[in-house]
């Protein structure tokens, strides 16, 4: 008989199919190629793309020339704007305002092919780096109540390009889902004055089913009311609100994390379209006592049909227990 | 500009993208039906055999269940999400909270031709379809286990593995959680305003009809405010209503008629378009019924719903809803 399982943050219940739980071969991955000449963010193509935000480049090289690491650039299509004011307004019992905030764009390396199974733990250092970099220059500004940082790979999973690439987006609105992972923190930490996310953590260590890879600070584990089929969670053992605050030697220790944990499964799966976002506290930061930052990765391997939509109530066909297994015997290297 | 819009209800934030102005021929996506097997079709008259046994069917009087004479069909899913037998069995697993799938999982065969669907059959065909829903609900609806169904159809390639025409009925042993913000949305603003936030909204649509598509004496079908997705329709009745299940027989063919309308005028603008569409009733309780009002949500699957959308669900609409409903007006049927 399929489970019902509760997330205890958000509340929402997923059916997990616990009998002849589906493998990682029965997925079958679809990547679609975009050409790589008319691609606006491989080297010399700087003059395509806005001009950079900001970039990490060999010495003596100039902006929005070759020579570049990494770099971030605003979105040419945006949507949101940089510019103007947030003018709400209400039209009887709708409410409205102007579309103001970020939209930015990191190219994560020069190298069109390049992707997690490639990628040095140094280069996604520089990515992490980068991310904490643009996070605490846009949270000074105040117009903004929440910025988003997310992966789109392949085009099933949303990405328009095949360049590795990451997205920025600050909000002048706490979003939906955020808000609900916020109040269900507060929830809980009203009641047991802890924080849902470190018992979560603590429960996952001791059980030890779930793991999937942990280092002295970050363990990433397959969440109990796991949605999707090998959805791996990636949390700091040491309880922090923001992404922002995270200091050399954190961003260092996620790097080396979200590197092994992007291999296991892009090797256990072969290479499947991806999302993945992170989850941090609003920029107010009301909540440092009871959220905590974490990463959530999605591999995009079912199709969500009108039911999950229509109820937010998903059915996953892979047990987060079996997830864990076949990834934890991945190797990483 | 691009513009935020909150949904009144569920209190979530839309970005109503106007520059990226999309138009029904900007998409590309699949379309058409889901390809075709080589066995044959266990949906089509003189399959009976091929399928679990029906639990109702509308059939010519003489002929036996199971067998050819039937022009709506209801039949267990092969593979159900949910099963009817056994306890609920709740359990708490240190912090984790799971229990049983029970439930039901059916699916109602709309015709029994193969190339027959809600758009191409007469009026007379998807009132039966309506009847057969209807009457089917009011069955599950007396087992005291399940707290809440949806009506679901998932048509076309990519969000169906079948061709011939057909839609899901779901019981749930829980509220499902899309269901759950609907209702406290709506619980909120009654209590403080004494009236049906969907009444209040068909009020003002009807004052500025900008995003009607269509609309009679017993029902409206509009673009909502603040569409997640371009094209998307909301059909409800104009009357205070709370269950789908005992709708009169003049609501019934006011139904089929809205439905079939919306359906068709969505074809003419998006030929052979995949779609989704969601039943949402009040849950099986007497206690909802001042504050929900029932409504069916037409999704046409246009976009790839991206990592972004996914956590924070916040959504990016390319098509405002007032150009959206002035296309759908303009379609000829």
């Amino acid at each position: 008989m399929p489970q019902l399982r509760k997330d205890p943050v958000t509340k929402r219940w997923v059916i997990t199919i616990l009998e002849n739980p589906k493998g990682p071969k029965d997925f079958s991955v679809l990547r679609v190629e975009n050409k790589q000449d008319s691609c606006p963010f491989c080297m010399g193509k700087e003059s395509s793309t806005p001009p950079e935000v900001m970039s990490y480049r060999e010495p003596n090289t100039l902006p929005n020339q070759p020579g570049w690491k990494l770099r971030v650039v605003p979105n040419r299509y945006p949507a949101l704007q940089i510019e103007g004011d947030l003018d709400r307004t209400g039209i009887g019992l709708y409410d409205m305002m102007n579309g103001v905030g970020a939209h930015e764009v990191i190219i994560e390396t020069p190298d069109h092919h390049g992707s997690f199974e490639v990628f040095s733990v140094e280069q996604v250092f520089k990515i992490v780096n980068a991310y904490c970099d643009r996070y605490r220059d846009l949270k000074r500004d105040r117009r903004f109540r929440y910025i988003l940082i997310f992966k789109n790979s392949g085009s099933a999973a949303g990405a328009s390009l095949d360049h590795p690439h990451s997205q920025l987006i600050a909000t002048p609105i706490i979003p939906k889902r955020v808000m609900e992972e916020v109040e269900g923190a507060k929830q809980y930490f009203y009641y047991k004055e802890r924080c849902v996310f470190c018992d979560i953590i603590r429960q996952e260590l001791s059980s030890g089913s779930r793991v999937i890879h942990e280092n002295e600070s970050f363990v990433a584990f397959a969440p109990f009311a796991s949605r999707f089929p090998f959805e791996t969670w990636i949390a700091p053992k040491d309880h922090k609100a923001s992404f922002g605050e995270i200091e050399e030697a954190e961003q260092e220790s996620f790097a080396q994390t979200l590197h092994a944990t992007m291999r296991k499964l892009m090797k256990t799966l072969g290479s499947p379209p991806f999302n993945y976002i992170i989850h941090t506290s609003p920029c107010d930061e009301l909540c440092a006592d009871y959220y905590h930052w974490h990463l959530e990765i999605m591999p995009r391997l079912t199709k969500v049909a009108g039911f999950e939509w229509g109820s937010g109530f998903y059915v996953n066909p892979v047990p987060p227990e079996v997830a864990a297994r076949y990834l934890k015997q991945t190797d990483s290297d | 500009m691009p513009q935020l819009r909150k949904d009144p209800v569920l209190k979530q934030w839309v970005i109503i993208s106007p520059e990226r102005g999309k138009r029904p021929q900007d998409f590309p996506p699949e379309r058409g039906l889901p390809p075709e097997e080589d066995s044959p079709c266990p949906f089509c008259e003189g399959n009976e055999k091929m399928t679990p046994k029906e639990s109702l069917a509308f059939r010519k009087t003489g002929t036996l269940s199971d067998t050819p004479g039937w022009w709506v069909r209801i039949i267990p899913d092969r593979s159900p999400i949910l099963s009817p037998e056994g306890d609920v069995g709740r359990e708490g697993i240190g912090m984790f909270d799971a229990m049983n799938s029970i439930g039901v999982h059916e699916v109602v065969i709309e015709a029994p031709l193969h190339r027959q669907n809600l758009l191409n059959v007469n009026l007379d065909q998807v009132r039966e379809v309506i009847w057969a829903y209807k009457q089917r609900l009011q069955e599950i609806k007396k087992n005291p286990r399940f707290k809440h169904f949806l009506v679901v159809k998932n048509s076309g390639r990519g969000v169906s593995n079948f061709s011939h025409s057909h839609s899901h009925i779901v019981a749930t042993p829980i509220i499902p959680k899309r269901i759950e913000e609907e209702i406290d949305g709506a619980r909120e603003y009654f209590h403080y305003h004494d009236r049906c936030i969907y009444c209040d909204i068909i009020r003002q649509e009807l004052g500025e009809p900008s995003r009607i598509v269509f609309q009679d004496k017993l029902f409206l079908v509009f673009c909502p405010f603040a569409s997640r997705f371009p094209f998307e329709m909301l059909i409800i009745p104009m009357a205070h209503q709370p269950f789908f299940e005992i709708l009169d027989n003049d609501h019934v063919h006011g139904f089929a008629n809205a439905l079939q309308i919306s359906l068709r005028r969505m074809n003419i603008l998006l030929p052979d378009i995949p779609y989704n569409f969601i039943l949402h009733s009040s849950p099986c309780s007497e206690s909802y019924k001042d504050f929900f009002h029932w409504h069916v949500e037409i999704i046409p699957k246009l976009t790839r719903v991206a990592g972004f959308e996914w956590g924070s669900g916040f959504y990016i609409n390319p098509t405002p809803p007032e150009d959206a409903a002035q296309m759908l007006r303009d379609a000829p049927i």
